[in-house]
Formats: C-alpha cells, sequence, structure tokens
C-alpha cells in the first residue's frame, strides 16, 4: 500500500469497520485506477457511514455491484476507493399477490430469479433479461438500465422498478417510490438513478413490479433474408394483429428472430398469424431456447467496445447499411429502433458511425470500450440539458465523491 | 404586482395574452379540488413555446413566483395561484403538432386535451393508452405534471410509460429537449423526474407521446357479489392466477345506486360490482374471460356478464366514470380522497373505512381501481351542518392513515399539491424530503416555479383549506372526479 493511500483505508475502516475493508488490487481497477481500498459495507447504515467519510475527506468512491459493467460511461476522475454493495444482499420480501417484490441492490439477478421461481403457488418473473446473464447484480442492473431482446414488450428496469433506497455521496440516505405499482407521492428520484451509473447515489435497495409468468412462448426464425425484406418487417409488424415480446434482427446474420408470450392458444394463433406474414419458421422448444441463449450475449461475447443505438424505427434499412458498411456487428430490437453494436475499436469510426446515426435522427452510446477508444464514450454535449444534468450531479454530490467525471465528463462538479 | 413587469409581459405575449383585471384573474383561483384558493396579481396566456420562456425569464429576473396551469381539473391543489403572483396558463396551446403513425409517436402541444389525442390517431388503429376520468377536458400538460393515471393503467402503465420526450421551459428560461422521439437518451433520465413534478420543475411546453396499437380484441365483462370483501378476493384470485387485465374497477352499493340513478347504466342490484376488462389477442381474451368467469363465481360472485355491443361496452364505463359526480345525488357534500393500497389488503382496509363511517357518523362510498389497489373513497357530508365539512376532512385524513399502515401510499394519482404537502412527511423520512429538495433546487434555485407545493413547508402546514365547493366545470356537467 502506497502511504498516501493510507488515510482512505484509515478512514473507510473507521466507518465500516476493519473487517470490511481491505487493499485494493489491480483486479479492482476501474479505466486503470487502482483503488487504495475496496470496501463491502454491511449494511445501508455502513453505506452511509463510508460515504459521509469519503464526503468529509474528499474522497472518491465508485460503486460496484458484480463487476461486470464497471467499463460503462467515461473513466472516472479519479477513484480512492471502490464501494462494493455484494454484502448488501438477499430478497427483503416478495409479496406475490401484489406482484412486487423487494431486494437489497447487491443480490444477484440469478438468485432474485430463483426466489421467484420458488415461490410456492405462484408463477411470476422479473422480465428483464440484460447481456452477460449471471452474477451481475440488481442495483448494477438498474444503474446500468440495461436490457435485452424483451424490452419490446415488458420495458426496462426504467419501467418496472417503482421504488428504491439510496444513499448520496455525503452519506444521506433517501427513499422514493414505494411498494405499491401505483403512486406519485413525492419526486420520482428512483428514476434518475436508473441508468445514472452510480453517479447519483449508491443504491441499497431496489422494490420491482413483476408480471405473470407467461404460460407459452413461440419463437420464429426468418433466415437469410435480404436487408429490405429485413426492413420492411419493422412496419409489418406494426400492424399485425399479435402482441410481440421480442424482435431482434441480427447483422451480418441477416436473420430475425419473432418471440410471443402468452396462453397456449393465443401463442399458436399469433405464432401462425406471424409466420404467414412474414415467412419465418416457428421453431420447436430446444431450438427456441438455443436461439434465445445466443441472442442473450450478443452482441457481447468476450471482450471489444459495445455501443447502444438508437434510431426511428422508421430508419431500420438505413441503419442494416451502416452495420454492413462499418462491418458492425449488430442485433435490432425492430420495433424500438434500439440496436446493440460490437464496434472496431478506432476512434474515427466511432466518430463517423455516430455522425451518421445522428443524421438518421438517433444517437450512440459507448457501453463498453477499450483503450483505444478512451475519451469518446458519450456524446460530449454542452447543451441547456447537460448543464441541467451538472447541476442536480452538483446538487446531489456537491464534493463529487461518486465516480465523478464518469457520467457528464470533467465538468461536472464546478 | 409592478405595472414594469406587465408591462414588459405585454410586450412579450401580447397585451390581450394578459389578464390583470380581478373580475378575468379571479376564475384562475383555484384548481378541482376547490377548497384551496388563492387570486393571482396576473394571468398569461401565451401561444408558444418562446412566448411562455420570455414570461419566466421577466418573471425570474423579477422574482415573481409564477404556477402553470392547464386545464384546471387536477385535485389536489396543484395548480392553485399564488396570491399576488402570476399563473401561466397553457391553455390556448392546444395544437396537435405532428402525427407519425409509422414510428408510433405524436406530438402535441400542452394544451391538447387527453382524448384528443386518442380521438387523432384512432383512424390509424391507435390510441393513447393513460386515461384519466376527466380525460374529455383535462390537458396533457397536466397529464404530464401528475403523472396521470386512470383505469387501464393496470396494464398499459401511467404517463410515465407514455412520455417520450417534452421541451420545456426551465424555471430560469433556459428552453431544453428532454428525452426524444427515439429511445434511450444518453446522460441522466431527467425526463423521468419531470413527469408527476407537479409544475414544479419547469413548465413542459412540447410534448412527445407514445401511441399504442388497439389490441386485436376487447371484452368488458361485469360480476356482482353480496360484499365488499367477495369482491375483493375475486381481484386477488384473478391476480393469483396470473392474469394481467386491461382494467379490474369496483364499486360499492351507494356509488352503484348513485350511478345508476344518474345514467341507468344497468348494473345489478348487489353489494358489490366488479368491472373488468380484458383486450389483447383473441384466443387470449376468451381463455381469459372463461377464468375471470370461473373466478368471480367461486368467490361467490355472478358469473362474468359481457358486454356485446359497443354501446353497451360504453354504458358499462359511463356508469363507472359518473360515479363521482353521482354521488351528489345522495349527499348535497362529498370529499374525494385518494390513496392507495397492496391491493391483497383490500378486504382489512374496507373493514377500517367501515369502521370510521361508524365513528365519523358520516357515509363513505367505495369506487376504486382495484387491480392496482388505488382507493378513491367519497366522504359524504352536509356542509351547512356545523362542523361536518371538518369532520369528513378528519375521516379522509384518517383513511390515508389505514393506507398508510397497509404499506401503501398517500396518492395514487391525484398528486400531492397543496392539499397532501402537510402528508409527505408520514410517507418520507426527512432526509428523504431533503434529498427531494436538492432535486428542486437543480432545477429552480430560485424557488419561483410553483412554490409551496408538492414539499411541506411550515408556513402552509399551519393553514387550513376552506370549505370544499364544487368546481365550476364539475357544475356545467363538463368533468367528473376521479
Amino acid at each position: 500500500m502506497s502511504t498516501a493511500a493510507a488515510p482512505a483505508r484509515t478512514l473507510l475502516e473507521r466507518a465500516a469497520g476493519e473487517d470490511a475493508v481491505r487493499e485494493g488490487t489491480a483486479a479492482d481497477a476501474v479505466g486503470g485506477l487502482v483503488p487504495a481500498a475496496v470496501v463491502s459495507p454491511v449494511d445501508e447504515a455502513a453505506v452511509a457511514a463510508v460515504c459521509s467519510a469519503a464526503h468529509r475527506a474528499g474522497l472518491a468512491l465508485v460503486v460496484r455491484g458484480a463487476g461486470t459493467r464497471q467499463g460503462w460511461g467515461r473513466t472516472p476522475r479519479r477513484c480512492d476507493a471502490v464501494l462494493d454493495t455484494s454484502r448488501l444482499r438477499g430478497v427483503v420480501e416478495h409479496a406475490p399477490g401484489d406482484l412486487v417484490c423487494t431486494v437489497r441492490a447487491g443480490t444477484p439477478l440469478d438468485e432474485l430469479r430463483e426466489v421467484l421461481a420458488a415461490a410456492p403457488g405462484h408463477r411470476q418473473w422479473l422480465p428483464l433479461d440484460p447481456p452477460q446473464p449471471g452474477a451481475q447484480t440488481v442495483g448494477g442492473l438498474v444503474a446500468t438500465a440495461a436490457a435485452g431482446p424483451l424490452r419490446v414488450r415488458y420495458g426496462t428496469a426504467r419501467d418496472l422498478v417503482i421504488g428504491a433506497r439510496f444513499v448520496l455521496g455525503d452519506g444521506t440516505v433517501g427513499h422514493s417510490g414505494g411498494r405499491v405499482v401505483k403512486n406519485v407521492a413525492g419526486y420520482d428520484v428512483t428514476r434518475l438513478l436508473v441508468g445514472s451509473l452510480g453517479t447519483l447515489a449508491v443504491i441499497t435497495e431496489v422494490t420491482v413490479r413483476l408480471h405473470p409468468l407467461p404460460p407459452a412462448s413461440r419463437s420464429l426464425l426468418l433466415e437469410r433474408a435480404s436487408p429490405a425484406r429485413l426492413a420492411a418487417l419493422s412496419d409489418l409488424l406494426r400492424t399485425a394483429p399479435v402482441v410481440l415480446s421480442a424482435a431482434d434482427v441480427c447483422w451480418p446474420d441477416a436473420t430475425a428472430r419473432l418471440r410471443v408470450d402468452g396462453t397456449e392458444e393465443a401463442v399458436d394463433e399469433q405464432a401462425a398469424a406471424l409466420a404467414g406474414l412474414t415467412g419465418a419458421r416457428v421453431l420447436d422448444g430446444a431450438e427456441a431456447e438455443a436461439l434465445d441463449a445466443a441472442l442473450a450475449v450478443r452482441p457481447w461475447r468476450g471482450e471489444g467496445a459495445v455501443a447502444g443505438l438508437a434510431v426511428p424505427r422508421t430508419r431500420l434499412a438505413e441503419l442494416l447499411e451502416l452495420a454492413s458498411a462499418y462491418a458492425v456487428e449488430m442485433v435490432v430490437r425492430a420495433p424500438l429502433g434500439v440496436a446493440e453494436a460490437r464496434l472496431p475499436e478506432r476512434p474515427e469510426v466511432v466518430a463517423q458511425l455516430r455522425a451518421a446515426v445522428e443524421r438518421l435522427g438517433g444517437h450512440l452510446v459507448l457501453h463498453r470500450g477499450g483503450p483505444g477508444l478512451a475519451g469518446v464514450a458519450l456524446p460530449a454535449g454542452d447543451g441547456p440539458e447537460v448543464a441541467l444534468m451538472r447541476a442536480l450531479k452538483r446538487s446531489l454530490d456537491p464534493a463529487g465523491v461518486l465516480a465523478p467525471g464518469r457520467a457528464l465528463g470533467d465538468e461536472e462538479t464546478a | 404586482m409592478d405595472p414594469d413587469v406587465i408591462a414588459r409581459l405585454r410586450a412579450a405575449v401580447g397585451a390581450g395574452a394578459v389578464l390583470t383585471e380581478p373580475a378575468a384573474v379571479r376564475a384562475y383561483e383555484c384548481d378541482g379540488l376547490t377548497g384551496h384558493r388563492a387570486v393571482p396579481a396576473a394571468v398569461v396566456l401565451p401561444l408558444t413555446t418562446e412566448e411562455t420562456a420570455a414570461a419566466v425569464r421577466i418573471l425570474h429576473g423579477a422574482g415573481i413566483p409564477y404556477v402553470a396551469r392547464g386545464s384546471g381539473t387536477g385535485l389536489s391543489g396543484g395548480a392553485v395561484a399564488i396570491s399576488d403572483g402570476v399563473v401561466i396558463c397553457l391553455a390556448r396551446m392546444r395544437s396537435v403538432l405532428a402525427v407519425d403513425i409509422a414510428n408510433e409517436r405524436v406530438t402535441v402541444q400542452p394544451g391538447v386535451t387527453n382524448l384528443a389525442v386518442s380521438e387523432a390517431v384512432a383512424g390509424h388503429g391507435y390510441f393513447y393508452a393513460p386515461d384519466p376520468s376527466s380525460g374529455a377536458v383535462c390537458s396533457i400538460g397536466g397529464n404530464v405534471a401528475e403523472n396521470s393515471g386512470g383505469a387501464h393503467c393496470l396494464k398499459y402503465g401511467f404517463t410515465l410509460h407514455h412520455v417520450c420526450g417534452v421541451t420545456m421551459v426551465c424555471p430560469g428560461g433556459e428552453v431544453v429537449r428532454l428525452g426524444g422521439a427515439v429511445a434511450d437518451p444518453p446522460g441522466y433520465d431527467l425526463l423521468g423526474v419531470v413527469v408527476g413534478s407537479e409544475g414544479t420543475l419547469g413548465i413542459v411546453t412540447e410534448v412527445i407521446l407514445r401511441l399504442v396499437p388497439r389490441p386485436p380484441a376487447c371484452i368488458t365483462t361485469l360480476a356482482a357479489f353480496d360484499s365488499m370483501e367477495a369482491a375483493g378476493a375475486a381481484v386477488s384470485a384473478i391476480v393469483a392466477e396470473g392474469i394481467l387485465p386491461a382494467a379490474v374497477e369496483m364499486m360499492d352499493r351507494l356509488t352503484i345506486e348513485a350511478a345508476e340513478a344518474a345514467v341507468n347504466a344497468g348494473y345489478p342490484d348487489c353489494e358489490a360490482l366488479l368491472l373488468v376488462e380484458i383486450d389483447g389477442p383473441e384466443a387470449e381474451c376468451r381463455t381469459v374471460l372463461a377464468a375471470v368467469d370461473r373466478i368471480c363465481r367461486e368467490a361467490g360472485g355472478s358469473g362474468a356478464r359481457v358486454a356485446t355491443t359497443a354501446a353497451e361496452r360504453a354504458l358499462l364505463w359511463k356508469g363507472r366514470r359518473a360515479a363521482f359526480a353521482a354521488m351528489g345525488r345522495v349527499s348535497p357534500d362529498y370529499y374525494v380522497q385518494d390513496g392507495v393500497i397492496p391491493r391483497t389488503r383490500l378486504g382489512p382496509v374496507l373493514r377500517g373505512i367501515r369502521e370510521l363511517e361508524l365513528e365519523f357518523g358520516l357515509r363513505v362510498g367505495n369506487v376504486f381501481h382495484a387491480g392496482d389497489g388505488n382507493l378513491h373513497p367519497l366522504v359524504c357530508y352536509d356542509g351547512n351542518v356545523p362542523g361536518q365539512s371538518e369532520r369528513a376532512l378528519e375521516l379522509a385524513g384518517r383513511i390515508l392513515d389505514l393506507c398508510l399502515a397497509e404499506g401503501g401510499s398517500i396518492t395514487g394519482e391525484h398528486g400531492v399539491g397543496l392539499d397532501k404537502a402537510c402528508h409527505m412527511p408520514r410517507m418520507f423520512s426527512a432526509d428523504a424530503l431533503a434529498v427531494m429538495a436538492r432535486v428542486r433546487d437543480a432545477f429552480d434555485p430560485e424557488g419561483l416555479c410553483n412554490p409551496g407545493k408538492l414539499l411541506p413547508t411550515p408556513r402552509l402546514c399551519g393553514e387550513v383549506p376552506g370549505p370544499y365547493r364544487a368546481h365550476p366545470i364539475e357544475t356545467a356537467g363538463l368533468a367528473e372526479r376521479l
């Protein structure tokens, strides 16, 4: 441990207890910044004590769940310690009759899924299928607003989180929303935390609304389709008498996967309608499962830069042309105009692609960069909207304790 | 008010768009919750974002507080004027700016009514999902401010889930665009906190809404029960079976009788009825209808009675929508409460309300969005009997206690406004309220944008609202309370 780091570690030990703090190592680095310490608070009060101490001492903390998306956003300006949420674990309450569940932020998504699946007599789920499934935590999922194919029907964390408890950078413990689905009391601070990359508050507890698990599901596959045929899908699906759960167009494979969920009769009826309309083939259970698994990791397999793109749904044809022109692997949620793309790690290519997407009326946000893409993470932006975002960051985290610079860049604290 | 400020406002928006005559500004003294009143010094009626921004810049420079207002149908005093302040009324900004069916978006000015959005796209097979009962008159701007709900929010979500982007005039007069027509805008989700902020973070002057395709099939049914508890048990059983209907509404005998007397909806003579709407693919609707029918019988109710024609369906809903106004037939006055409970706690909370009726000697009608636990108890009283108005308010407050004791909320869709700001500390810790105040500071450091609403202030919490009175648009039969 370096001598400069000693005070940080001592302060954190005093706040959270000696056994909650260990020395940071290269494995804990955030964007190349090796933290002096990793602190794993045992509960929300300990999180508050840690934040309060960091605020007073001018330390910068970077929150970490499972660490699967630690690279999202910009590299923080500083990282004196990593605040690890793994001990904030467990389901606080599952109320099946109310279709809600309250869970601590450090709970792995898989653990939550098991608890929900095990509730006797109730078939419920949290219909979020973010990339890199498995170890990721519920808090991390909310902080990154990560979502997968099922967002077409069920939305993202933004639509499913109904309340949260959290700790600001100065140790203030806040809460908003609640445990009922319908609720308009107070500002929806929870919404601000969704996708905030851990820069506004440390999420300690989340309440989500659940959905009934559909009794049946059918997937269809359209293969070797021309770009024109794929592009026409968007409008075809818009007017089809079906309720889609997912519709993913994959490039360069030139395939499309469609999925409907519901009662047995309804999914058969809809699958038949879709097959007739699009020429897609209805898959059997094993094929559908394999396809789900394959799509869950695309285009996130292994290393490499991954970006989120969004365009109006009517610009699908142009988006696929871009994918082709820039040799980009892409999965597009066709009804939403949202795509995830694996990019070459060349800043000039990212810049060109971003400009092209913006000409289509959309935008590109780099989720996972690489050494070659440092500094091109997010749209720079200096409009009044960004000024307002900076004002919010200053108001909630005046000392810049929480991952300073990660969400908005260098000027976020005055 | 400083005549120079009035002169500059007139220069910015036109002389005819600034009202200062006492008789003219008095029309803006309250919203749908008429017990709270304050007369503004002036009313500004802008036509564009630029005019709104110009007015806000003038008021900001002069340090004068202002309140944005749409149709004024709110039920929490959220649009009540500030004495000697200014009301910025957006009712004249009522153009549908763009309809983009292929992308399922519509862009409107804030004064467009909720129903007008659905009407603008109905020919294309689309609708706008949030459906507050005042939809025919309430404005989209007001819906955004209150994160409005409605009967169909059970399945389709609230205003928050249907607003993609807004243009907003910030309290300092800057114009920002939050969100947009395209998904996943980068940066913090400021739009997420602006929706439902009750006009305290800025003035929304343009709104991009998401359109929803009309489902292939839609079935409206009704089931009668001989107790509210039995109807509540049926709701729980429907949820437990994994059924998510488009709407589940419940009415008790008092409100059924009132609605029947008002619109002859053909409701059965019973203690409680459930109105269930099912929509989706044809085959699914048939299966779900059979399940709902079975569940209702098993819970001791009648089987599901299906509305077979569009006219029948409309009549069933008309009765439900008219329930509030119809209470005027059985009681000289009433106060509408808005609270939320976990839907599994319907039974105990309804029993608690019955006990309160006995304790206070006042009748309470129950009509509510049972599917999502949003109660709208109607506390009946006679304002001419000394003390009854105060007792009715006290009873209504005690109902919120029941909601909070069950882990619920003090408001499901009407908002906090002026009326419930003092109840906020019962639901949120002092620190949690301090966080909300810091959010507000980031948007409105000078505290000029609808001050005194949503968050409690010591001064306001000492005040008692005046007696409840019927709102002019209500008396005119233009709107109902829901």
